[in-house]
Parts: C-alpha cells; structure tokens; sequence
C-alpha cells in the first residue's frame, strides 16, 4: 500500500514539476516572439501551491523534514519510540485541524461562492483541494511512521 | 472580538502609511470612535502585513478579517458585476463616475458583493491609469504596436491591452522595477500616485495620460461580522464610510497633483494624447458581454446616465 | 500573553522534535486561538500556507536546486570545481573562497539570497566535502555568504524597503548597497581562511601549464553558464527569477552532451528536487502563518514600542534597534519585517539624523542575519537541504561566521560613508 501511494505521488510530482519547467520557459519564449500569453503566471503560482503542499506529504513518508531534536537525541532508545508516537500525533492534530478541517472549509468557501481566479478563469477552490489531500497523506504517513524509530535511522549525516 | 464594552474591527489594506487611502482609513476609524463614543473601535493595517488584495477577501470570507479595501478589479473574481467598472473608457469623465458611483447603479453593485459575503460599504477614487513607457511616449495607439506592456493579473486588462495593439505582459508586481529597468518589459500602466510610490519614474519617463481605465477602489465589510452587528453599530460604519467618501476624493486629488508634480520634477515627461483612437480600438470588447444580460445592462445603465 | 504562548509552545514542540515546519504552524493556530474562534482560524492557516506559496518569485527555489542537481549529476560541477581548484586551491580554504564568491556573484544579480543558497550550495558543498572539507562548514560557508545578494545590488529586498519608507530612492539604495556587500563577503572569507588554516583542510599540489589549460578548457561551456545568465539576465531577455528556468534548460542540455545524465534519470532527478524543495516549501508555508499571527496580534509593534522608550542617544537607539530586528530575524521572515518595521523605525531614525538610505541598508543587513538563524531563517532552511544535513548540526559552525556578520552590521551601522558615500558621488 504505502509503495503503492509513493509510486503514484512521486510520479504526479515528477509531473507537477516538469510542468512547471514549461511554463516559465513558454512564459520567456512568448515574450521574446512579443505573442501574449497572460496565463503562466497563475499557473506558475498555483503549481507552486501543489508542489509545495503535496511535495511537503511526500516528504513526511520519508522522513525528510527538518527537525531540532535536541530532547530525543539524548534519550534512551524507549523514550525515543515514546516521543515519536508524541511527535507523530501533533503532527496528525495539525494535519488534521489546518489542512484538513481548514482546507475543506476553505474549499467549501471558495466553491459555494463562485470565485474565479481572474487569468485562467476556473474555480479557486479546485486549487485549494490539494490542502485536504495533503492533509490527509500526511495523516497516513504519519500512523506509518509511529512505528519507525526516525532517530536511529536518519544517522546517515 | 469584544473587549471591556468596546468592539475592534480589523481593517487591513495593500498600501503603505503615505498612501492616501490609510490617511482615509485612518480617518474612517477616527469617524467610527466619534460616533461610537469609543464603543467601536477600528483598526488599521497597512501594507498588506495581513495579505494581498484578493487574500484579503478571503480572510473576509472566512470571518478572521472584518473590512478590507481592494480595487475593484479584483473583486472582478468575486463578484461579476464589478467587472464593468473596469472597462476601459466606461465613463465619460470624472463626474460622470462620481454620479454612478453614488447613485443607484454604484449601490447596485455594491450590494452583488452580498452573495460572495462582502458587503460594499463606498467607493473610494483610485483616478485613472495611463501608461509609462521607457523609450517613447505613447501619442496615439500606433506608438503602443510592438510594445511589450506589463498588465495586472486580470483578463479584462489583457484583452483592452491587446486590443489597443500593444503586447500585454504578465510579470509580477515585485519583479517589474528590475524588469523595466532591464527591457524585459517596454512600459507598464498604472494611476499617478502609483506610478510616483512604485518608483517605477525613476526608470520609465515618459507617462502618457490616456486614462484608458478608471477602476475604483471599493471599501467592504464580511457578512458574517456584519451580520453580528447590532443595527446602530451598522449605521455608525455606514455613516463613517460615506462620510470619508468625500475626504477621500479630495485626499487623492491632492495626491495625484503632487504625484505628477513629483515625477515631472524627476525628468518624467507627462504628454495628453487624444482619447479616441484608444477608446475606438476597445469599443469591440462592449458588445462581447452581449451573452451576458446582467452585464451587459449595467453597462448601458452606466452609459445611458448623464 | 500571546508572545507567551507563541514562544513557549514553539521552544516545547521544536525540543521534543517535532518537525520545525509543523511547530511554527502549530504555535501559528495555538496564538490564533486566543482571539479567533476554531474554525475561521484553522481555515486562516490554511489559506496563508496555500497563498504563501503562490508567488512567482518562489519559483527560483525549485529551479536552482533542479539545476544544481543536474550540474552535479552532469559532471558540470566538477568540472568547474576542478579548474578552481587550479586557482585558488593551493590556499588553504580556497574552495571556501570559491562558494563565498560564486554565492555573492550570484546572490548579487539573482537578487535572491535562497536562489544563491540553492543554486550554489548545491553543486559546491558535495564538492567541497568530496575534498574534505567538514560538510556542516560547507553549508555554513554557503548559507551566510548566500546573504551578500540580499545588499549588493540589484536586490528585491531593497526595492521593498523603498516601497515601504516612501520617499527613498531605489537607485541610491542600490548604489549604497555595493561597499556593504563587499565588506561582509570579505569578513566571511577571513573567517573561512583562519577556520580552514586550523582545521587543516587539505590543499591541492599545484599543475602544470598545460593541465591548467586543459581544466580551464574543460570548464568553458560549464563557466558559459554563468554569462548566458547573467548576460540574459542583463540584457532584458528575462527576469532573475525566469533565469533559474533556463539554468535548467542550459545544464540539462550540456549534461546530455556529456552523456552523464539520460532522459530515463530525468523523473528520478525530478523527484529529488521536489523533496527537497517541499522541505523548503513548507517551511515558507507555515512562516506564513506565523508571521501573519505576529502581524494580526501586533507583536512586533508592541514589542519594540516598549524597547523604544529606553534612550535618545543616537548610538543606544541604533543598537536597540538592531538588537530588536535581530531578535524579529529570528522569528520573522524578511519582507514582512521590512514592511511591517519600516513604518515604526524610520521616523525614529530620521529624528535622529539618520538618512533613510543608510538605515534601509542597516536593516537589511541585519534581517541578513535573520535568513540564517533558526527557526525561521530561509536561507537556512536551504542551505541545509542542499546539503543534506540537519540544522542543529550547521549551528556550532555558523557561529563564527554570525560574528563576522554582526562586525560587518556594527561597521555599517556606525560609519555611514560606507553606505552613502558612492550614492553621494552620484549626487543620490
Ligand atoms: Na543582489
Ligand atoms: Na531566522
């Protein structure tokens, strides 16, 4: 399963990201030839929004977030287990109540009251769907990463 | 929030302490304190320190900002109906818009907000956009053939752009200092005191007042706070809007004479082409909101007043 | 109160190792919470980190990383290291050197001191731990020279500060940002030369005419690099930020003639860049948030009025206020502090006979110090990713370096010639 979804995300983002690539070299290109082209640079905002966002859930599977543990660091190998399921839980709380309660909400808002964005024309809210999503990966790698014990792993500095 | 007997409202706009619509606003929160006897207080924020125009909006949406104050083009994507204050040559002259915005149409769309949960309190003036350019002044639409024009994030501005033969750029507003001073882009569109505060005279020198655009800024208020206002804290912040409504216009009359003054005196110079040519070249893009009626009535509501 | 909750809650959830991304946004909410009901603040949150992230500038992150994983996969860095190596490697910290001076270059006409820390750190630091030097003191050579781009103009930062203070030229900003610039970049390489004479980090035997020939011949398309950018950047064919685009588009191409990198590597080479700009994305996210917080609650406002009401001494009000927009570095992220500060500051220096041109590069300088100090320190954030290391780790070897940038800061701030003497010769 969790191979399953990295797959799938990683492969997305290599998607999000080359398209981003695209974009601004349309962006310059359509300048140099003096055709107008005024869309890319939404589109180069809202694929950031993605990328960052998805990207950061892709990184909490793998364990890549920076971190300052200066209390796990010096404790022994139970504590240790016992702070990450603590570590892991905040994170859910915040995953949970920002991203996804949050990002829901700002979704329903921005859906129910019909805002455009002003180049592209489409429904803001479709942009803001990837906080729930994001959310909610986060959330699962999370509970996957109760059971690892991320300060004897990442050693490898 | 509520505190001790006196309510806060949050105000928050993009312009920085000398612009002057804060001076407005701060004079709007003075108004509500009179009226209130100290039991309503606003209080302003500056500089976009609680976002952008449209992030703003949102934050009202969302119920954790009370007021903001945007241009109405960016309440384009939020409510259609402000779509036709941003049509190039829409008004006849500075009184012409006056009189729409005080009279039943200006409330009309005032109140479309309504159904996105923002409320339309008052116009403010924001005058009229011209362009700047680095090379050449603009006399009529044939100097803008070739040119590559910065515009707004906004479609109606790209296709009036378009229309009046220049090539309409989309660069960021924090790039475009550096942009115009490389030739990334040949010039940029914007009102007076803008162009003065942005700086961008120190690269741009020639201004070419064709005022093509006239958007006003509008002042708005959540529903989801209005609606938990008692009626006599409604009509203290009605009252103080209109009120300012004149201050205001005077505010920025002043500034945008002292504005001019300025850049002319920093090497710009200002030239007055025909309005004309640039009206003919856009007059197409009236007819392209024939398939929609509610627009396409305001706009000859609009042109039908004196 | 506020400040209360917000400093406590971030110290417990950075220490017990929650990841400083998710303790800014937690302490962010927490704050919230105080004045804002549960739903309206969550959903704030949320739409801060969302359009924190939709900005055109940020693109120049993603990008220079994308193009330094592909100068180190595509054998470009190497190349350029080696004919470096030629020059300055016979000095002891010579490679130390090399990233201080390619970060101020870069930083000076990118503008942007990540865009530095990415794009530079990136190919240099794996380079310059291949060649043994400590990999943490490869990241803090990088991350604080990556700051030089913030003064030396053209600089984004500045135009900001400008926008901010009303009537202060761009132009004398930019003038007055050289010798600064310069100055900081010089105290960095002091600093990187005395800690790599005792550390005893290896030098290179020297070569022959024709090896250094033949380096400096296997470097021209990779140093070409540098002039299609720069030269582009110059010669209005794009943005500083547009130009990481086609720094992908340059290395890519030449990493292909190299045959050292295949279409097949490309999405693994993507992917790698999205996890560690993701990291970096994040951070910027929640920051957001937080300063947002700062901004709705007046924190900062409140804090310095009380600081302010010490002295009237020119030199005491100087230092107390580069002690408060140090400690606003810390938690702030820059273009919300210049906005935010700048109204507050500037009337109180312009009382004391400060020239706003002056103070705008004080403040800058001293926000510099800012972008490198956790936990909320951009550069910081992507040194360290580009480099593969955890922060606490860089910390101990940025030390000397935040000193020599705190000399460079009281230089500054104390002899005004030094910013306002070249924007003079030019009657700014
Ligand atoms: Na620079
Ligand atoms: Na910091």
């Amino acid at each position: 399963m969790r191979t399953i979804i990295n797959d799938i995300l990683g492969k997305f983002l290599v998607f999000l990201m080359a398209l981003m690539v695209i974009n601004v070299l349309l962006q310059v290109a359509a300048r140099g030839l003096n055709l107008s082209m005024p869309f890319t640079e939404e589109l180069a905002g809202f694929l950031l929004i993605w990328v960052g966002l998805l990207g950061a859930s892709y990184a909490t599977g793998k364990h890549l977030h920076l971190a300052i543990d200066i209390i796990p660091r010096q404790s022994s190998a139970s504590t240790q287990k016992r702070l990450n399921v603590i570590v892991n839980i905040i994170v859910i709380g915040f995953a949970l109540t920002v991203m996804v309660i949050g990002g829901i909400r700002l979704v329903y808002i921005t859906l129910s009251l019909n805002q455009i964005s002003p180049v592209l024309e489409i429904q803001k809210g479709y942009i803001y769907t990837v906080l729930p999503i994001s959310g909610l990966l986060i959330i699962y790698y999370s509970f996957l990463n109760m059971k690892d014990n991320p300060y004897t792993e990442s050693e490898n500095v | 929030g509520k505190q001790g007997g006196v309510r806060t409202l949050k105000l928050a706009h993009t312009l920085n302490t000398q612009h002057s619509v804060h001076k407005a606003m701060l004079l709007m929160a003075e108004k509500v304190k009179e009226k209130s006897g100290g039991k309503l207080e606003l209080e302003v924020y500056h500089s976009a320190q609680l976002g952008t125009e449209s992030q703003c909006l949102e934050l009202l949406q969302i119920g954790s900002l009370a007021m903001t104050k945007v241009s109405a083009a960016v309440m384009e994507s939020f409510a259609p109906s402000y779509k036709v204050l941003g049509l190039p040559y829409i008004f006849k002259n500075k009184e012409h818009m006056f009189n729409v915005q005080d009279g039943p149409i200006g409330k009309k769309i005032l109140q479309d907000g309504e159904e996105a949960w923002l409320r339309g309190l008052c116009f403010f003036d924001a005058g009229s956009r011209s362009f700047y350019t680095k090379s050449n002044p603009i006399e009529s639409p044939d100097d803008l053939k070739g040119l590559k024009i910065r515009v707004m994030k906004s479609i109606t501005a790209n296709k009036m752009v378009s229309a009046m033969g220049a090539a309409p750029m989309p660069i960021s507003f924090g790039e475009l200092y550096t942009a115009l001073q490389q030739g990334v882009v040949d010039g940029a569109e914007n009102n007076p005191p803008s162009f003065y505060l942005s700086k961008h005279y120190e690269v741009c020198k020639y201004y070419s007042i064709d005022e093509h655009s006239s958007v006003p800024d509008v002042l708005l208020i959540s529903t989801v706070i209005w609606d938990r206002l008692s009626d006599e804290e409604k009509t203290w912040i009605q009252e103080a809007a209109n009120e300012c409504v004149p201050a205001q216009r005077k505010f920025w009359e002043e500034s945008e004479a002292e504005s001019l003054k300025a850049v002319q005196e920093a090497g710009v110079k200002v030239n007055y082409p025909k309005k004309e040519p640039f009206s003919e070249r856009v007059s197409d893009m009236y007819d392209s909101y024939k398939s929609d009626p509610k627009i396409y009535n305001l706009i000859q509501e609009i042109r039908a007043l004196d | 109160m506020e400040v209360l909750i917000l400093v406590l809650s971030f110290v417990i959830l950075l220490a017990i190792g929650v990841p400083i991304a998710y303790s800014i946004g937690i302490s962010a909410i927490l704050t919230m919470l105080v004045s804002i009901l549960p739903i309206p603040a969550f959903t704030t949150i949320a739409q801060r980190m969302a359009t924190g992230l939709d900005s055109f500038a940020l693109l120049a992150i993603p990008f220079f990383i994308l193009a330094g994983q592909l100068m180190n996969k595509g054998g470009i860095a190497s190349r350029l290291i080696e004919f470096a190596k030629v020059i300055v490697g016979r000095f002891p910290g010579g490679l130390a050197f090399v990233n201080i001076l390619a970060c101020m270059l870069f930083g000076a006409i990118s503008g942007s001191a990540v865009a530095a820390a990415s794009a530079i750190g990136g190919f240099m630091n794996p380079k310059m731990a291949e060649e043994g030097y400590d990999k943490s003191f490869a990241a803090a050579v990088n991350i604080t020279s990556s700051t030089t781009g913030m003064i030396i103009p053209p600089s984004n930062i500045l135009i900001v500060y400008s926008l901010a203070a009303g009537s202060v030229s761009i132009g004398a900003l930019f003038l007055a940002g050289y010798l600064p610039g310069i100055l900081v970049g010089v105290l960095l390489m002091i600093v990187a030369g005395v800690t790599s004479y005792r550390k005893k980090y290896p030098t290179a035997p020297g070569v022959g005419m024709k090896e250094a020939l033949k380096k400096l011949f296997d470097a021209v398309p990779s140093l070409f690099l540098l002039i299609v950018v720069i030269g582009g950047i110059v010669a209005g064919y794009f943005t500083a930020t547009e130009a990481s685009a086609i720094a992908v588009v340059y290395t890519l191409v030449l990493a292909m003639i190299y045959k050292e990198v295949k279409i097949k590597d490309l999405p693994g080479i993507l992917l790698d860049t999205v996890s560690t700009t993701s990291i970096v994305m994040i951070l910027i996210a929640t920051s957001m948030g937080m300063s947002w917080v700062m901004s709705y609650e007046n924190i900062p406002q409140s804090v310095s009025a009380a600081l302010l009401t010490i002295s009237n001494n020119k030199i005491i009000v100087l230092l107390i206020i580069n002690l408060i927009l140090l400690f606003v570095g810390v938690f702030m992220d820059m273009t919300p502090a210049v906005l935010i500060f700048t109204p507050i500051f500037l009337p109180v220096v312009t009382e004391l006979g400060i020239d706003p041109v002056h103070y705008g590069i004080i403040m800058v300088l001293n926000l510099c110090v800012g972008l490198c100090t956790p936990p909320v320190g951009s550069v910081l954030f992507v040194g360290c990713s580009v480099a593969n290391i955890s922060i606490d780790r860089v910390i101990k070897p940025l030390l000397p370096f935040f000193i020599a940038m705190l000399v460079a800061l009281m230089i500054v701030t104390y002899v005004p010639e030094l910013s306002l003497w070249l924007p003079s010769l030019f009657d700014m």
